[in-house]
């Protein structure tokens, strides 16, 4: 399915601005941004509930826009479900069956599948309030999915569930999805959620695409400032382009970083110029710290830094580093493993005012856009 | 027993205050609610019950009731409906405009409709009359229908407005995008959604249609029903067994719909609260072409009927001699306009019964929710049970109650008061019952953390948030007590004269022109008192859920 120059405003403000898209057969795609970005708009134009000023939303090259939602074809899973409060569990999961008069033992033999599909068995003859917010979640997708639809669509189905069952719920969907092979467009601002679910993700700003890539992709080789620091922690780095093209190692490019030679990444085919400034960044726990006492590795780029605060975060320690002449402070994030956590000694792990430096090894920066 | 016991010791040591309000409302409750109907029950003797359920011309106008009821609630819910799904779901062109046209109504009392009927349809209507010249006239059975219709349709609309306000356009959104067509949403989920606002529209209408004899009276002729029985048999007779035993037969009917609506109310209330909730912001699906033309055709010619209904009693009122002689004349509006004593009562009357009724509401929504205080289920019953008593039976119940001792009352304001204060109790108790439910409680557990007994926190935090609903709650009664005439026309006297029911007395011995007169004046002293009110309450004043924006 694809999305081709998709526009949508209220008022003078686009929501949804040139969007274009395509969403491979059977994977799944995720749309994410901050609130206001423009995805829940997006889903919302796909499923048929609002209508785009231009653009085309085509399923199977037939294009959607004009038709109905309830021709479409299409299945969402609303934020907050949306289960007909007067309605039975049982009575919701047939409710679109009902609908295309799908006959009674037809019916029954999916619904019940789709109890065993959710483990939703013995919950059938309860309404809406009288199950948890998991349960609830899972008879919200149960009623979309007994009616096999080629494409689903999930707005935030998972928001109002706390973290845990969050956790439970997505490695569930995931299964899920692979083995229906249902093609699938997810709504979230959960960049974590986004990257452990998708087969693709759409990262959007105030309606427009930013980047569309692998999970990977978009964690590795943002395209772009916001990009890189929406989707995780972002150090960022003053740099200017000395090589690019042939010259720089393959893929990438070379770059000065406060005086020192740095080869970086590169989000796409664009290359920049030689001589061009522009920002790096780093990942927090691509970062190597280290103190006086440890050698440092020879060759790869490297500068001083002084110690602000630490954190201890459980699986590691994150560190804020300030760096002379860049603006912000750098978060270092060391892994907490038996190594360091266990048989460093205390004395090993810089306090606070400590003079420490910093290392990143080959490829660890990525130019932005 | 011990735990309640063991909560008013609570009370005694820690919230005094809490514990005298407690106090007052219980005892209020049991002697101006309860007492009264105990007294009314016992009224009639063995020989009075057996006339009444005997003689062929109750059985009549008890069958004649039924059918009244029948027929005008079933008509009030189709229109309040059909007039609400137009302004709030099918979204017709100027349903700003009509979403006005029944609160207008409201705004004007019931028998006013009545008043219209006959000046418009009546022996020597303007219409029947002089434009068809037909001799025909809207007495009897099909008259009073209309009329209730009326004046009742604006009660469904407004309750059917908020439930379809309150429906979440995500679950219609996701209705359709199931599958659903059109007429499948609106059948498998709209319509089932507000079927609990539906009922307790219905309930209210059917006993307000029950015990109002206003409308009967005047568009009536010889089709009695039992609520003009009753007025005839005490103010006529005297004899207060029949009439008791008449009213009585009113409750049965009453108390039956109370009953069920309480029971739906009961299975419903928590299925329907809506789950997840947050609504998403989504609108409405769009309704069928030709549904919302054809909703929009009958807001049109409703609008219409209201204007020249409403239209005609002002021209009457400035008419010499309505049928016969139809100059311009100023006599009625300067009777009208010398009849200070009525008009003063009736808004003195009513906005110290709208306050009662109001600080009552309050007091008993935030006891029974919040309070802890033992016998809140005899404390909400108590409070409800107004809503299942016709206002007939309610008027001749406080006649036999406070004729003498303990408490002698007749012929006095208070008794006025006090009765129009229990009658929209029970609407002005849901109302705060509902709003202090959006409030959580943990405002409450703040106040007290931070060292407010319960009555404290009740003035403090509860009470100024609650103001809309108070306002609304007011408002309401306020509007209702100004024109009610089923229970008040028992217990006015001499010394305390009300313009309704002046208004019904002179429209009986046909004197429209003054009639009409006196009922223009009093829709308009009723609308300055609630400008008046718009300007000093400011923005808190929500007309039914209408800011003064108008949204």
């Amino acid at each position: 399915m694809s999305l081709v120059g998709l526009r949508k405003a209220f008022g003078a403000t686009p929501a949804v601005d040139d969007l274009t898209l395509h969403v491979p057969r059977g994977s799944f795609t995720t749309l994410l941004g901050p609130s206001g970005c423009g995805k829940t708009t997006a889903l919302r134009l796909v499923g048929g509930f609002l209508e785009p000023d231009a653009g085309r939303v085509l399923i199977g090259g037939v294009d959607q826009v004009g038709r109905p939602p309830n021709l479409r074809g299409v299945g969402m899973v609303f934020q907050d479900y949306a289960l007909f409060p007067h309605l039975s569990v049982r009575a919701n999961l047939e409710y679109g069956l009902r609908m295309q008069r799908v006959e009674r033992a037809l019916r029954a033999e999916r619904v019940a599948r789709a109890v065993a599909l959710l483990g939703l068995a013995g919950l059938e003859g309860r309404y809406p309030h009288e199950l948890s917010g998991g349960q609830q979640q899972r008879v919200a997708l149960g009623r979309v999915l007994v009616l096999e639809p080629e494409v689903l669509l999930m707005d935030e189905p998972f928001s109002s569930l706390d973290a845990q069952l969050r956790l439970r719920l997505r490695a569930e969907l995931k299964a899920l999805q692979r083995e229906l092979g249902v093609t699938t467009i997810y709504v979230t601002h959960d960049q974590e959620e986004a990257l452990s679910l998708s087969d693709q993700v759409v990262v959007m700003d105030r309606g427009r695409v930013q980047q569309v890539d692998s999970p990977e992709g978009v964690y590795l080789r943002p395209a772009n400032r916001f990009v890189a620091e929406f989707v995780g922690q972002a150090n960022l780095l003053p740099v200017q382009v000395t090589a690019t093209g042939s010259a720089a190692p393959a893929g990438g490019l070379t770059l000065t970083a406060l005086g020192r030679p740095l080869s970086a990444r590169l989000p796409d085919e664009r290359r920049p110029e030689p001589g061009a400034r522009g920002l790096a960044m780093v990942r927090p726990e691509h970062v190597v710290l280290l103190t006086d006492d440890v050698p440092p590795p020879a060759g790869g780029w490297r500068a001083a830094a002084t110690v602000r605060a630490r954190s201890f975060h459980g699986g590691f320690e994150r560190y804020w580093v300030e760096l002379p002449g860049v603006t912000e402070p750098w978060l270092v994030d060391v892994p907490l493993g038996p190594s360091l956590g266990g048989t460093t000694p205390a004395s090993g792990r810089p306090a606070p005012g400590a003079s420490v430096s910093i290392a990143l090894p080959a490829f660890a920066a990525s130019w932005l856009w | 027993m011990t735990a309640g016991l063991r909560s008013l010791g609570r009370l005694w040591r820690f919230d005094r205050g809490l514990l005298l309000a407690y106090g007052l409302a219980a005892l209020f409750l049991l002697g101006f609610v309860v007492a009264p109907l105990v007294r009314v029950a016992l009224e009639p003797s063995a020989a009075d019950w057996r006339q009444v359920l005997t003689t062929p011309r109750w059985q009549r106008a008890a069958l004649n009731t039924l059918v009244t009821v029948g027929l005008s609630t079933t008509s009030s819910l189709l229109l309040g409906t059909a007039f609400a799904f137009a302004v709030t779901r099918a979204r017709v062109p100027g349903a700003r405009l009509f979403s006005v046209v029944p609160l207008f109504l409201l705004l004007t009392p019931p028998f006013v409709s009545g008043l219209a009927f006959v000046l418009l349809l009546g022996r020597r209507g303007l219409l029947t009359y002089h434009l068809l010249g037909l001799e025909t006239s809207v007495y009897g059975l099909h008259g009073v229908w209309l009329a209730q219709t009326l004046s009742f349709f604006p009660v469904a609309y407004l309750v059917l407005r908020g439930a379809f306000l309150a429906v979440d356009p995500t679950l219609e959104q996701a209705a359709r995008g199931l599958g659903a067509d059109r007429g499948q949403v609106l059948r498998s989920v709209t319509l089932p959604l507000v079927t609990p606002a539906l009922l307790a529209a219905a309930l209210f209408i059917a006993i307000g249609v029950l015990g109002d004899f206003g409308n009967p009276m005047l568009v009536g002729g010889r089709f009695q029903v039992l609520a003009t029985a009753v007025y005839t048999q005490l103010t006529g007779w005297a004899s207060f067994g029949t009439s008791a035993a008449l009213g009585l037969v009113l409750l049965v009917p009453a108390v039956a719909l109370f009953a069920a609506q309480q029971a739906v109310q009961a299975a419903t209330r928590q299925r329907f609260a809506t789950v997840g909730g947050r609504g998403a912001g989504l609108p409405a699906p769009a309704v069928a072409g030709w549904l919302r033309w054809s909703l929009f055709a009958l807001c049109v010619l409703v609008t219409l009927f209201v204007l020249a209904s409403q239209g005609v009693v002002f021209v009457g009122a400035l008419t010499r001699l309505w049928g016969v002689d139809l100059a311009f004349t100023l006599e009625h509006a300067r009777y009208a306009f010398g009849q200070v004593g009525g008009l003063g009562n009736s808004l003195r009357f009513a906005s110290l019964a709208a306050l009662l009724c109001t600080a009552l509401s309050l007091l008993v929504a935030y006891l029974v929710q919040r309070g802890g205080v033992p016998a809140r289920r005899g404390l909400d019953l108590a409070t409800l049970l107004p809503a299942a008593v016709p206002g007939t039976l309610l008027g001749v119940a406080f006649v036999l109650a406070f004729n003498g001792p303990p408490l002698r009352l007749t012929g006095t304001g208070l008794i006025i008061v006090v009765a129009m204060a229990i009658s929209y109790l029970p609407v002005g108790y849901r109302i705060c019952a509902a709003a202090i439910e959006q409030l959580r409680p943990a405002l409450d557990d703040s106040a007290a953390n931070l060292g407010a007994s319960k009555l404290r926190a009740l003035l403090t935090v509860t009470a100024p948030l609650l103001r809309p609903a108070l306002a609304a709650t007011f408002v309401f009664a306020f509007v209702q007590a100004v024109g009610t005439l089923s229970t008040v026309i028992f217990l006015v006297s001499f010394d305390t004269p009300l313009a309704s029911v002046t208004i019904l007395n002179l429209a009986e011995q046909g004197s429209w022109g003054r009639a009409a007169a006196l009922a223009s004046a009093l829709v308009l002293v009723t609308v300055a008192a609630l400008a008046l009110l718009y300007l000093v309450a400011g923005r808190s004043v929500r007309l039914w859920g209408f800011s003064r924006a108008g949204g």
